[in-house]
């Protein structure tokens, strides 16, 4: 017995000391970048792929694409430093700019200024479409479910919305659900588990799109007025790792991806973007209002 | 009490065995009268939990949203087959299980260590000439190790994840760190009930305290521990998928990305292979502690390091563990990194001072009122339909004659355990979503869903109990010719029935703390802030929720050993 564990030991103490030489070479050298789990993990691998290659080829340095589960682990994760370029949610990047002070916005998609959600019901709740924000007071009394507790269009914006027209979370039957994701949030309405529930309009339109999405047990109700969503965050330590001047560069190259080769507009179409244009920390303030409003900013 | 007969309550496993429900039970009046108001007590927190479900306006089972149940169930016979995704499972599974391996190796050194730490005798806390020094260093190395084990690993995993940044050290650690400190516990009260005569007889011949331990202590409790460990690795698979969902890769994160797609076959697929690797460890484990209990029942004293079986299985083991650390390229380097310490300082001093949650203490309560709540009526389920279980997956060695009957029920028996894996397997918040189809949102689908995963869990303590039973009595009626039922009735149940509710008193803490992995269903409590705080980077707020729990896993501890005091 004691033979076995002392050869035991010996072999966990050589491996674990190899792996340590093998890891210890230090800081890579490369560009770290990464997005907020908001859509499938496959589809991010392409869209970040290509973006990778682009990148590579446009500044000249190592490239790697980081994927992230949790959109909390995103904003940790570029806050540590593990993740220097990161493209973020309207939340979580100003959740991000807030954490490390000094990181700055570098670039939107022309669409992410004019983002929106969408209130979907379950037809059985007996809730008519409407047009007015005010009206969404006319969601009161009803189950209700969000998405994931720190998607921007899944929960931040429509509570925002919410309390425009005086709705409280109080004020719908029981708790609020957080559903964790736009598609669950769509299974649970269509199930009736909740009545009415939020989620981003262009994955509903997706949905729509592709068939999946039942009339008889979903409909749209509710189009919230637009707001600037996902951005391009960059740490305020990209120059002195890579090279003075290095965020501008990493900013011009994106800005140029006009779509003029077939590459670029790979990108702009996985995007689903026209183009990217520049953005600005102002562009997220009311963002950053409601944020902070809802305790979401520390 | 002898090792072996403590042998079975470490089985309990997943939970520290802080008491040991195997004394022979009292037959005074007291004893009775105590148990008739605790099973009263019981009962009236069972209904006041299920109040407030009733007392909706609503009706409890929603029929509407069987038609997602059922498109879900569907899926299984058509789960994703296609080669590339096979791989992708297939990889996953193999870092599921180095996670789970590696997390046992690790909890298993904390634990020995840490055992020996929190030994009375090691202290020599309970010598007839103790010192105050020892009982208080005796009394500190326990209540150091009272929160690591009150802190669920998901939680450990997202704080890990904050300081040590994308790294398999952050499964293994949040494996490993709560195991290791259930361990140190099983491990001390090991080393306390040891036989002392050689640790004595090295004392005397002027060794010191340490090597008395280490050479007359430790080596005896050894096969308890091995035993032990593996009935762990289990368990730890289970827990390195649920971290899975945090992002840490392995089954429980693919599963995640199916699950929040909604992609049923792809999700199946990935159950089917969840299910299969624990069956196996199940497998294995139970081969590994026959084994074990069956070479020291023959000869007493420390492992029989020559039966084929257990050596192999620890060579097996060994080579896992090498192989894991290859294939999870695990670098322990982050945990001195500048970068991991700078971290560590930052979320140190933004969880200090402590800040109370929104709404003051009377929120605070409340929400670990529904969390209780939600907590006691899961335990209600899990505790019929594990029973429910038990008895059939039972294989009942007592009646060693009968082996007729026994190949005849054979397909039932292993109907039975395959249910219980299965519901051990899918993880807690697959559940959620699945009783929020059935239920209306609130405290009811979340019972529900803790309550048939734990089903799963107490199932399978509660099928050793059965055949560990006393066989004298069983025998007894079966050659008075009683039928299977009437075995059953009043064979089975009632010698068995204490020790049901034992497990199941055991397992009401570690539920507790499971509250806080179905937040999606829509009941508030405890593990709803605590995400809601987490994500907000409110970890004054988070911290203060953390130790609410705690604190209510110990107190439920407190409750629950005291009615198994009263049962026993």
């Amino acid at each position: 017995m004691w033979r076995v564990a002392r050869a035991i030991l010996l072999s966990v103490v050589l491996v674990s000391t190899a792996a340590c030489g093998a890891g210890a070479g230090g800081e890579p050298g490369g560009l770290r970048i990464g997005a907020i789990p908001d859509q499938d993990p496959q589809q991010l691998q392409r869209m970040y792929g290509v973006v990778s290659d682009y990148l590579h080829d446009r500044l000249g340095v190592q490239v790697e694409y980081v994927p992230v589960r949790d959109y909390a682990a995103a904003v940790a994760q570029f806050e540590r430093g593990d993740l220097d370029l990161v493209f973020f949610g309207g939340l979580t990047g100003v959740q991000a700019r807030k954490r490390v002070p000094g990181a700055a916005p570098v670039a939107q998609r022309d669409v992410d200024a004019q983002f929106r959600s969408v209130f979907v019901a379950n037809p059985a709740a007996g809730v008519e479409p409407f047009t007015e924000v005010g009206d969404l007071a006319r969601l009161k009394g009803h189950s209700f479910t969000f998405g994931s507790d720190t998607s921007t269009s899944g929960r931040l914006m429509p509570q925002y919305f919410l309390d425009r027209a005086g709705v409280s979370l109080d004020d719908f039957t029981g708790e609020p659900g957080y559903s964790g994701s736009h598609d669950a949030t769509l299974k649970l309405v269509e199930s009736g588990a909740y009545q009415v529930g939020v989620l981003s309009a262009s994955v509903w339109e997706k949905r729509v799109q592709e068939g999946k999405v039942d009339p008889t047990t979903v409909r749209e109700v509710f189009r919230t007025p637009t707001y600037h969503d996902y951005h391009w965050l960059a740490r305020p330590d990209l120059d002195q790792r890579l090279g003075q001047g290095f965020t501008d560069l990493a900013r011009d190259a994106l800005l140029s991806c006009d779509g003029s080769d077939d590459r670029e507009k790979q990108v702009l179409d996985l995007f689903a973007a026209g183009g990217f244009v520049a953005a600005a920390a102002e562009d997220y303030a009311q963002i950053e209002a409601v944020a902070g409003q809802l305790g979401l900013l520390r | 009490m002898t090792l072996t007969a403590k042998a079975l309550d470490e089985r309990v496993g997943c939970l520290p065995p802080s008491a040991v429900p195997n004394e022979p039970p009292r037959r005074a009046g007291g004893g009775t009268n105590r148990r008739r108001w605790w099973l009263l007590a019981c009962v009236a927190a069972v209904v006041a939990s299920a109040l407030p479900v009733v007392l909706d306006d609503h009706p409890v089972i929603r029929v509407d949203g069987l038609r997602q149940l059922v498109e879900f169930f569907a899926a299984a016979v058509a789960p994703r087959v296609d080669g590339g995704f096979l791989a992708l499972v297939g990889a996953s599974a193999m870092t599921t299980l180095a996670y789970a391996v590696l997390g046992t190796a690790v909890s298993l050194v904390i634990g020995v260590v840490g055992g020996v730490l929190t030994s009375q005798v090691w202290w020599r806390a309970d010598a007839p000439a103790r010192r105050t020094r020892d009982v208080v260093g005796w009394s500190l190395a326990r209540v150091a190790l009272v929160v690591p084990r009150g802190i669920h690993e998901v939680i450990w995993g997202l704080g890990l994840l904050i300081v040590l940044g994308r790294s398999p050290v952050v499964a293994v650690l949040a494996i490993g760190i709560p195991f290791g400190a259930v361990t140190a516990k099983v491990f001390s009260e090991l080393l306390d009930e040891a036989d002392r005569a050689p640790h004595d007889a090295l004392l005397a011949a002027g060794a010191r305290r340490s090597s008395a331990v280490l050479y007359g202590l430790v080596p005896s409790a050894l096969g308890d521990l091995l035993s032990y460990a593996f009935y762990r690795l289990e368990c730890a698979i289970r827990s390195a998928t649920i971290l899975g969902l945090v992002g840490t890769g392995g089954l429980g994160t693919e599963l995640l990305d199916s699950f929040r797609a909604l992609v049923y076959h792809e999700m199946w697929t990935l159950l089917y292979a969840l299910i299969l690797l624990s069956a196996l460890a199940d497998g294995w484990s139970s081969l590994v502690r026959t084994r074990l209990s069956g070479s020291r029942s023959r000869r007493r004293g420390s492992v029989d390091g020559r039966d084929p079986v257990v050596a192999g299985s620890v060579l097996l083991a060994a080579a896992l563990v090498v192989a894991s650390v290859w294939w999870v390229r695990l670098d322990p380097s982050v945990l001195w990194s500048d970068r991991s310490a700078r971290q560590a300082s930052m979320l140190a001093g933004q969880v200090w001072p402590l800040v109370m949650v929104d709404g003051g203490l009377a929120e605070l309560l409340r929400l670990a009122g529904v969390t209780l709540a939600m907590s006691v009526l899961a335990m209600a389920i899990a505790f019929a339909v594990a029973a429910v279980l038990a008895v059939p997956a039972a294989a009942l060695p007592q009646l060693d004659r009968v082996t007729a009957s026994r190949a005849r029920r054979l397909p039932v028996l292993l109907a039975a355990r395959l249910t219980m894996i299965v519901l051990r397997a899918v993880p807690p918040p697959v559940w959620a979503l699945l009783a929020l189809f059935a239920f209306y949102p609130g405290i009811l689908p979340g019972a529900v869903a803790l309550g048939i995963y734990t089903a799963g869990v107490l199932g399978r303590l509660m099928t050793e109990v059965v055949d560990n039973l006393e066989g004298r009595p069983l025998r007894a009626l079966s050659a008075l010719g009683a039928s299977r039922r009437q075995l059953v009735w009043y064979g089975v149940l009632p010698a068995a029935a204490p020790r049901f509710a034992a497990y199941s008193l055991y397992r009401w803490e570690v539920t507790v703390r499971e509250t806080v992995v179905v937040g999606v269903v829509g009941a508030g409590g405890l593990g709803v802030l605590l995400h809601h705080q987490l994500n907000s980077f409110h970890f004054a707020q988070a911290a203060t929720i953390v130790l609410t729990i705690v604190l209510l896993t110990l107190g439920v501890d407190f409750v629950s050993a005291a009615v198994r005091r009263s049962i026993r």
